[in-house]
């Protein structure tokens, strides 16, 4: 019940979603059956079980809900620099994501609500965030 | 109908960096419980495992390694993986298991060993432990995912990172008197504010630290706990829970919904409200942990929970003492064991064995224990055998 997606039918859904990073966008699905938006990795809907879904693709832009700075990083991080790994809410839904934010240093420079968007899917850092 | 469940013997190592092998600390404990209970291990008829981390002291497959060390090579053993919330998840299913009927008499072993890795790899195993595609893989660490957790609950509570560092205080004291506690030390709240950053708001004393560690208990059927002549402890009430693997996917951050649901299982199955527990042991991973569990399982109304541990209220003396063992910030995290390591201070403590951290005329006693930041979670309710 696919629509709207640019991806192949080859790709996993997480594959989908990595690449819709590449766009600067969040890959969702919206529930068929009751209309509960979810993030395109997830299978099922965790409100009505459904597997009927309309896939589309969200302005990766949003607000910081929180961080952290880490002074230990976990491998393959330790070229990172100082970054702030950030849970942001997507602009217009409930919908919220992870990602890496790099060059942040101290939290004076991230209040809660600093507006954030995908820049893109780095190879080993994940969901690559940048601040608007 | 379920059969009454019970606690017929505890042990365990002490916690901290320990160089025997994984296998040898678990067989320590595991005799430690067997001479605790005054059984013989022909007496067990099953072996519950909990670990998470034994490929990195070269051993999987761990429940048959260590049933056939203790002599019962035909006994069979399972080991069971939940992240930090392993032991209490493995206690839930040998508990399962013995008010089946299935069995009369089985060992509950949580073991861990990971100080050899070092802290850079110790880091990375743990991050596996979330949600790795959202959570590790875009650089969050343990300390991270619950620094991201406290950032949340301060804007929302407006507490303090003082708040924060009373709750190591308190834990700190109360390890002291634990000769099994990984880090004895007394600690100021000037000590906590002043330790290095570790993931921010979070400097070093709000984290528990990483610690090798076993720690099992015997578990039986209400006959057979009887028949012994031993004291023992009634496992009163039970309860599992599940909340989103990742941080993300929880509408109210500052709330663990498996905490929630779990206690509201084993408060029912017990017939009692949270007014009714004594004390209790809680998953006090960072500092934040234990604010947001002791509201979570009802013991202070949402947001107040950073100042009921200000006001002393949750001290070895105070209205509801929480984690008089030092909990994991203190006595330590040896994360296969800890969820048991919980059971062996609620039975030394019910049984008149806890020596100088005596909760006073303590009766009923609660655990919980959860998995990563909360993804999965156990609570258990005992009280101590008439």
């Amino acid at each position: 019940m696919e629509s709207k997606a640019k991806t192949g039918p080859q790709e996993s859904p997480r594959e989908k979603f990595i690449m819709a990073a590449r766009r600067k966008k969040i890959l969702a699905k919206k529930c068929s059956v009751c209309k509960h938006l979810m993030l395109a990795t997830e299978y099922c809907c965790e409100k009505c079980s459904s597997r009927e879904y309309e896939t589309l693709e969200l302005e990766g832009t949003g607000k910081v809900l929180t961080y952290t700075i880490q002074a230990v990083a976990p491998e393959g991080f330790e070229d990172a620099g100082s970054y702030a790994w950030v849970v942001f809410s997507i602009d217009g839904t409930d919908l919220r994501v992870s990602g890496f934010l790099p060059g942040v240093i101290s939290p004076s420079t991230l209040p809660i609500g600093s507006r954030v968007m995908v820049s893109d899917y780095h190879p080993t850092h994940g969901l690559l965030l940048q601040k608007v | 109908m379920l059969n009454k469940v019970c606690v017929l013997g505890a042990g365990s190592t002490k916690y901290g960096r320990l160089n025997e092998g994984i296998i040898e600390i678990a067989l320590d404990a595991s005799i430690d419980a067997i001479n605790s209970a005054g059984i013989a291990p022909k007496d067990i008829q099953a072996g519950y495992i909990s670990n998470v981390f034994g490929v990195s002291d070269k051993q999987v497959h761990m429940a048959p390694v260590i049933m056939s060390n203790l002599g019962l090579p035909g006994v069979p053993g399972l080991t069971i993986e939940s992240a930090c919330g392993s032991g209490s998840i493995m206690f839930r299913e040998a508990y399962a298991n013995i008010a089946a009927g299935f069995y009369d008499c089985v060992l509950g072993l949580g073991v861990e060993k990971i100080t050899h890795t070092g802290t850079i790899q110790s880091t990375t195993l743990f991050s596996y432990c979330s949600d790795f595609f959202y959570e590790g893989g875009n650089g969050a660490s343990f300390p991270g995912l619950f620094a991201s957790i406290a950032r949340a609950y301060m804007a929302k509570y407006k507490a303090s990172e003082e708040d924060l560092a009373s709750v190591a205080v308190k834990n700190h004291e109360n390890g002291i008197l634990n000769p099994k506690a990984h880090v004895r030390k007394k600690i100021t709240i000037d000590d906590v504010l002043k330790s290095p950053m570790v993931a921010s708001p979070l400097k070093l004393y709000d984290c528990c630290p990483f610690s090798d560690g076993a720690s099992a208990v015997i578990l039986c059927n209400e006959d057979f706990a009887k028949k012994s002549g031993r004291p023992f402890v009634e496992v009163i009430g039970s309860g599992r829970g599940a909340s989103s693997a990742a941080v993300q996917g929880r509408d109210d951050i500052t709330t663990i919904p498996s905490t929630v649901a779990a206690a509201t299982q084993a408060y029912k199955m017990a017939g009692i409200t949270p007014k009714d527990i004594d004390f209790a042991e809680v998953h006090d991973c960072f500092t934040i942990a234990e604010i947001i569990d002791i509201e979570d399982l009802g013991f202070f109304k949402k947001g107040t929970g950073a100042n009921a541990v200000r006001e002393g209220s949750t001290s070895r003396t105070g209205e509801i003492p929480i984690n008089p063992s030092g909990g994991l910030k203190s006595k330590g995290h040896p994360i296969g064991a800890t969820g048991i390591g919980q059971v062996v201070e609620v039975f030394e403590q019910l049984t008149g064995k806890a020596d100088q951290r005596t909760v006073r005329d303590a009766e009923i006693a609660l655990t919980h224990n959860f998995g990563a930041t909360g993804a999965s979670a156990a609570v258990h309710i005992f009280k101590r055998a008439e």
